[in-house]
């Protein structure tokens, strides 16, 4: 957020930003991985991120640059990774945020969507751990939820890849768009 | 707008004081934002220190005091802080949101991962159960399995009696220039000393660490040990949070060491830096000496015994010198499940790979400097100067090589105590003095680096000030002891 770094108007950008963010052990790294096909490290144990990751990938035949954040609760930080993990969000001017949650405790995740949709971000809601939510019997109804947050949500288990290739093809259909999200022109 | 339309600067309205300061606020931003002015006005209301800093900044004074102005008068219609009244009133919104599109079945009755994730935490089945993944996790598979059968197999029987003797056959017929056969076969030699430690003890010691680490990461199990271990921690300054670089301090203490970020205050990344350097053994100095105290179950547990006592002890003392309160605790329970085979092979290949990358050159490395130090007569310099320091511990002279590698890596230094003890060089006890000090030494120059990297150049060698002797004393008082009461292992 330095002041050196104003914002342009329409910004031609060859290469777009996408970014994962979410609370810690949710599924971040996992689709970091799907996406890039690099490796870093996954654990299922929280706050293993603690630097943000970049790693290149191909989304419908547009570069992308793919970026995965550590854990956070809000956006209102506390530790030092939450405040790394804002200042990109708020800084660089991400063209798709992923916010993946944990779909088993959708009702403690969404404080954090309904925040990043407050600050204009350009979100996409992945619902990741399906899989252990229908073990649960967990129904969720996405296409609701979808409505009422007016964003595209995808039900998904990162683990088997299930959701990957729908999160493609939207994240696609975001960059190929090619409108400016983030300043819907001032009042 | 096309489909994608994000009416979402609107999706929370909040109660009309709020929305007033906002619509107020959002007339007097004036500056480009790269996020919505809306967005702005509510971090600014939730009082939030870069944003305010960052408008006062681009607005100029004048212009920030008025829509201070605007924060306080809104203050004025809620007795709570704007913050708190924000957040609730968002959380109210999205628990409405989740209760119309969740359809959660009554509860029935708990599934085994579940009961078995609960027993995990509490202290009565919680530490049986710690002990046993001690027992056969580390003790069984990565001390007595890796590091005894397979460095067997690989040691002994592949480098030992194929191919360090190939090797030696055709360099001393292929090189007759005496010093270069010395520094590819000779005692301390590239294939010799550098490639065999590397591949034939420290791979599958290593490797069967890392493969059982990965297994109990992905099970879910460490932060249900987190949650065992809080209470024990409070009282050393830390809290649950802080046994997740602990842990991960067994794989990797450079890594743990990075991973301090996670806790809150500066206190507490303080106080684990410092404990990950002096107290918890990296995966590769562990698993060689579990290799090399397997054969003697009481130095294995007096060797435990007096790291988890330094480790208290020090801890202790660190919270007490250092002011400040503890953080408090507060973690995300995954749930237990069943590794998943791909999810463990590959973390433990992308471990592996990453320790080797770094190791492999380094062992060389450390081959050569050796060489060199043997022809110009440093080498045995600085052996001669380690000698009182191997006195006081009441360890041979030769333990002293042992101890020059510790300085470069202590698993390398443990390795170097792994051949002695083959050669029948060192008795029980003097094995288990120099396993405590070597673990006690810092791991190796990447964790230095690292924490001069986190804590500032200044902590870093603080810290590699008090560790060096600290470590020395630790293990003469232990050599004084066990010589008084005349213990034999």
């Amino acid at each position: 957020m330095s002041d050196s770094q104003s914002a342009p108007k329409s910004r031609q950008r060859s290469v777009a930003r996408v970014v994962l963010v979410g609370n810690p052990n949710v599924g971040k790294s996992v689709l970091f991985n799907r996406l890039t096909g690099r490796y870093v490290t996954v654990s299922n144990y929280p706050g293993t991120t603690v630097e943000i990751a970049r790693g290149q990938a191909v989304i419908g035949g547009q570069n992308c640059e793919v970026l995965d954040t550590p854990g956070m609760y809000s956006l209102t930080p506390i530790t030092e990774e939450e405040r790394v993990a804002r200042a990109l969000l708020l800084r660089e001017r991400p063209d798709v945020v992923v916010h993946v949650v944990d779909a088993k405790n959708l009702n403690r995740m969404l404080a954090l969507t309904l925040q990043l949709l407050e600050a204009g971000l350009p979100v996409i809601l992945l619902l990741n751990m399906m899989d252990e939510a229908e073990r649960l019997h967990l129904h969720i109804d996405h296409h609701a939820l979808a409505k009422k947050l007016g964003i595209p949500v995808i039900p998904a288990s990162l683990i088997s890849g299930r959701g990957v290739e729908e999160l493609r093809s939207i994240v696609n259909e975001y960059l190929s768009s090619g409108q400016d999200y983030h300043l819907p022109a001032p009042d | 707008m096309s489909t994608n339309t994000f009416p979402a600067d609107r999706i929370i309205t909040y109660p009309p004081p709020i929305e007033e300061a906002v619509q107020h606020i959002e007339s007097l931003l004036s500056a480009e934002y790269t996020v919505h002015r809306r967005a702005i006005a509510l971090l600014l209301l939730q009082h939030d220190e870069e944003i305010e800093g960052m408008v006062r900044r681009r607005e100029g004074e004048e212009r920030f005091a008025r829509i201070a102005e605007q924060i306080r008068e809104a203050q004025l219609h809620f007795q709570q802080p704007l913050a708190v009244v924000l957040l609730a009133h968002r959380q109210r919104v999205a628990q409405e949101i989740a209760r119309e599109v969740l359809h959660t079945p009554s509860r029935s009755g708990s599934s085994f991962a579940e009961w078995l994730g609960r027993v995990c935490m509490q202290p009565l089945t919680g530490i049986p159960i710690l002990l046993l993944v001690l027992y056969y996790g580390l003790y069984q598979f990565v001390g007595v399995f890796g590091g005894g059968t397979l460095v067997d197999l690989l040691e002994n029987r592949l480098f030992g009696e194929v191919i360090n003797p190939f090797l030696s056959h055709w360099v001393k017929a292929l090189v007759p220039f005496m010093p270069i056969q010395e520094l590819l076969i000779g005692e301390y030699g590239i294939f010799t000393l550098g490639i065999t430690y590397a591949v034939a003890l420290i791979l599958p010691i290593v490797g069967t660490f890392f493969l059982m680490f990965s297994i109990l990461e992905d099970s879910g199990y460490f932060p249900r040990l987190a949650m065992l271990i809080d209470r024990l921690f409070k009282k050393i300054g830390l809290n649950g949070r802080a046994v997740i670089p602990m842990v991960l301090g067994f794989g990797c203490d450079t890594m743990a060491t990075m991973v301090t970020r996670i806790l809150e205050t500066p206190r507490e990344r303080l106080i684990a830096t410092f404990l990950l350097a002096l107290a918890i053994p990296c995966s590769a100095q562990l698993g060689v000496i579990m290799a090399l105290l397997a054969s003697h179950p009481g130095a294995l547990a007096i060797w435990a015994g007096t790291l988890v006592s330094v480790f208290l002890l020090i801890g202790w003392l660190t919270a007490r010198v250092l002011p400040g309160t503890p953080a408090t605790f507060h973690i995300e329970i995954p749930p237990m499940r069943l590794p998943i085979l791909s999810n463990v092979l590959i973390k433990t290949y992308a471990r592996m790979h990453w320790y080797f990358r770094e190791v492999f050159p380094l062992f060389i490395v450390a081959s050569v400097l050796i060489w060199l130090g043997q022809i110009t007569g440093l080498f045995d310099l600085a052996l001669r100067a380690l000698a009182p320091a191997m006195l006081l511990l009441g360890l041979p002279d030769d333990a002293a090589s042992a101890f020059l590698f510790g300085f470069f890596r202590r698993d390398y230094g443990a390795a170097g105590l792994y051949h002695l003890q083959e050669n029948g060089v060192l008795s029980g006890r003097q094995l288990l003095v120099s396993a405590i000090t070597l673990t006690l030494f810092l791991p190796c120059v990447a964790q230095f680096l690292m924490m001069k990297k986190e804590r500032g150049l200044k902590t870093a060698l603080a810290m590699s000030a008090i560790i060096f002797p600290f470590a020395i004393a630790v293990g003469a008082v232990m050599n004084w002891i066990l010589q008084t009461i005349g213990v034999n292992l």
